[in-house]
């Protein structure tokens, strides 16, 4: 998938990575790309400023730790950014089914 | 050297950045990671040592652009860390003149006539000044956060540069607006007491400290591309 489709999208993507669990930042590249089958191509180097970005707004908070000697910044949801989540996944699913009645209609109106 | 492409790949991202010390390190030691872990992943999928590497900084992305965003991230922050200082400082700087000034020379002695009307309008001004600057600051900083993801990072630490720099030039603006009617009406005042200059000197020194934030927050904001 194109990087400009998914910049978007990218903060909604690492909201739901992060959804019940708590992960380092090349721990979410990894599992963005297993979850989409490696199809989500994006520079890796743009998820950090989004995750800052979602810790700016409240959305996820991040801590430092060592872990195998290496210092890790790790980051989980908050409540709001759990809130925020829930909305992105209600936006996408009335943004689908719109699109999906138009898109996906196999040309009806050719055959009528 | 395969080692090296890590190494110059962080060392050039570094030189391209500027904010807070700690955050372009914290920045950087997650950078070095995240392409240490990366490289790990390619080497269990049976590439050689060089080649992991060289694959991991690729699908990092180009360094201009990484820094880029990377900068706008920083310059946001600088701006946030700033617009806190104001937020606090402004208003316990003012406070702790007015008391300096209570317990070293008490109330303020009338002149021998009554000072004209756009006088007493500049001092109130000037008593206001600094609490409407931290009030500035307070609100950005509240905007800042509700708009944290609606708005382009570029943009908003743009912004928080430019409020930065209102409120210190608020402040900057009363502080000579009052030496200088002060000297017009009665300038025997302004060398009134030695504590009291001294604690104007303080009060300056603040003044320029936090004008110089300001400016670097703008530096840090502009040099986004």
């Amino acid at each position: 998938m194109k990087p400009d489709a998914l910049r978007g999208h990218l903060d909604a993507l690492l909201l739901a990575t992060l959804d019940g669990r708590q992960l380092h930042g090349y721990a979410i590249i990894e599992a963005l790309q297993q979850v989409s089958g490696g199809a989500l191509d994006l520079p890796t180097g743009t998820v950090y400023p989004a995750l800052r970005r979602l810790e700016r707004a409240g959305h996820v908070i991040s801590d430092w730790s060592t872990v195998g000697g290496r210092k890790r910044r790790t980051y989980r949801l908050t409540q709001a950014g759990q809130k925020a989540l829930h909305a992105e996944r209600s936006a996408w699913r009335e943004f689908t089914t719109v699109i999906d009645g138009v898109l996906g209609g196999g040309g009806k109106w050719a055959q009528t | 050297m395969g080692t090296d492409v890590i190494d110059r790949y962080v060392t050039d991202l570094g030189a391209r950045l500027q904010g807070s010390k700690k955050q372009v390190r914290d920045l950087l030691t997650e950078t070095r990671d995240s392409l240490e872990d990366a490289t790990e992943a390619h080497l269990h999928r049976g590439l050689s040592e060089d080649e992991a590497r060289r694959r991991a900084v690729e699908e990092f992305g180009p360094v201009r652009e990484i820094a880029n965003e990377y900068q706008a991230e920083l310059a946001v922050a600088y701006g946030t860390r700033t617009l806190i200082w104001l937020a606090i400082v402004l208003p316990l700087m003012h406070m702790a003149w007015e008391y300096g000034r209570m317990l070293l020379i008490g109330p303020w002695q009338d002149f021998g006539a009554m000072p004209p009307s756009w006088y007493l309008f500049i001092a109130k001004a000037n008593d206001l000044a600094s609490g409407v600057a931290s009030g500035i600051a307070l609100v950005a900083l509240v905007l800042g956060r509700i708009l944290a993801r609606k708005y382009d990072t570029k943009l908003l630490a743009k912004l928080a540069a430019s409020v930065a720099i209102l409120a210190v030039g608020v402040v900057l603006l009363g502080n000579v607006a009052i030496i200088a009617a002060t000297a017009h009406v009665d300038v025997s005042r302004l060398m009134q007491s030695l504590p009291m200059t001294i604690a104007s000197l303080i009060t300056w020194t603040v003044i320029i400290r936090l004008g110089l934030l300001a400016r670097r927050c703008l530096s840090c904001a502009t040099i986004v591309a």
